[in-house]
């Protein structure tokens, strides 16, 4: 099963892949593909840079995702489950990334470099944000965003990271309690400020 | 720390992701996000997201699909020309493997035997194997090229078996 699994080195095998009729063919066409680029990749960047901090790194892995996904056997169900599995394809690669040895790790990164350097550093939002994040764990961060950017259940969360849904409630519970407190407190320094 | 589930969370999380809070939601859900601690964190933390992946969204500046689908199709073309020749790798490896095993004998064979090629390959030659071979008991540069032939021709042809099979399978 692994070795047919393309999303990652630490790849989940719990989503059926469809079985394509040529081994060569590509699970779309290219104008298939580009329209579910051009809806999906924005989303997916934002993912990656959130959780890894590092725009850089979220371009590469946002290309090694497409790369796979076209590469790999999609599951059937259309768009929606394309783009949990394109999700869950990032996720493994930031784990991959992450498990590798170390270039530069997340948790060694300095808080400053953390914010994305993208040109969003000034919006109010992220200005509170960023400092919060950058006090999560890595798989607080993924778990947030899937959840509260992303919208996605339990459920869903579960089949992208391949944690088990009460796993995911538990820490889901504790660290939204803990980003809010940071949220608060960076909030509220920013008014004494202002 | 305790997981305490509120009643109200489920509602309060659906209308957070379908955009209707605060203005489509009621009173009373309203007041008890101002009371409650879990679904208060539970606002304000999807309202930071969500303002968050807009924004992301609005400011990415992804690469051009075409790029990535010619990318993809010459991977895959890699891979299935991968796929093709690995059992010729496999069959090139064995029967270098029976070459280096027969070069290895060869050798071995010729120290026990004092490194007396002339005087071996005129004992061999009309004693066994080449006993019926009409030019064989005068001329032992003949069997030698004759035995290294076979080792080669049985060296090619396990690696053609292996090919095969590994082909099939």
């Amino acid at each position: 099963m692994r070795k047919h699994d393309t999303t990652g080195e630490y790849a989940i095998p719990n989503v059926e892949a469809r079985a394509l009729s040529r081994p060569d063919e590509l699970p779309m066409d290219s104008d298939a593909f580009a329209g579910f680029y051009q809806r999906s990749a924005p989303s997916l960047r934002a993912y990656l840079v959130r959780v890894s901090g590092n725009s850089a790194l979220a371009d590469d892995l946002t290309q090694e995702s497409y790369l796979r996904f076209l590469c790999a056997t999609c599951p059937e169900g259309g768009e929606v489950n394309y783009r949990r599995y394109l999700f869950r394809i990032a996720t493994n690669l930031l784990r991959d990334h992450w498990r590798r040895p170390k270039t530069a790790c997340i948790e060694d990164v300095p808080e400053q470099f953390l914010a994305a350097r993208d040109g969003l550093s000034r919006i109010d939002s992220q200005a509170a944000l960023d400092p919060a994040m950058a006090r999560m764990r890595p798989r607080e961060r993924q778990l947030l965003w899937l959840a509260h950017a992303e919208g996605y259940s339990h459920q869903e969360i579960s089949e992208i990271t391949g944690l088990s849904t009460a796993g995911i409630r538990l820490l889901l519970f504790r660290a939204r309690r803990k980003i809010a407190r940071l949220l608060r407190k960076q909030i509220g320094a920013d008014r004494r400020r202002a | 720390m305790r997981l305490r589930s509120c009643g109200f969370e489920n509602e309060l999380a659906q209308a957070l992701k379908d955009g209707h809070w605060p203005e489509g939601c009621g009173s009373e859900l309203r007041a008890h996000v101002n009371a409650c601690g879990n679904c208060s964190d539970l606002v304000l933390v999807t309202q930071t997201f969500q303002q968050a992946r807009n924004e992301s969204e609005q400011a990415a500046a992804c690469g051009p699909p075409s790029l990535l689908w010619w990318r993809a199709q010459l991977r895959r073309r890699n891979a299935s020309a991968e796929r093709v020749s690995r059992p010729i790798t496999i069959a090139e490896l064995f029967a270098l493997f029976v070459y280096v095993f027969v070069g290895v004998v060869l050798v071995a064979t010729q120290y026990r035997h004092g490194l007396r090629w002339a005087s071996w390959w005129s004992e061999l030659a009309p004693s066994r194997a080449f006993h019926l071979w009409p030019l064989a008991s005068g001329q032992a540069d003949w069997n030698l090229l004759l035995l290294i032939s076979g080792f080669g021709v049985l060296a090619l042809l396990s690696g053609l078996v292996v090919y095969l099979a590994s082909e099939k399978s």
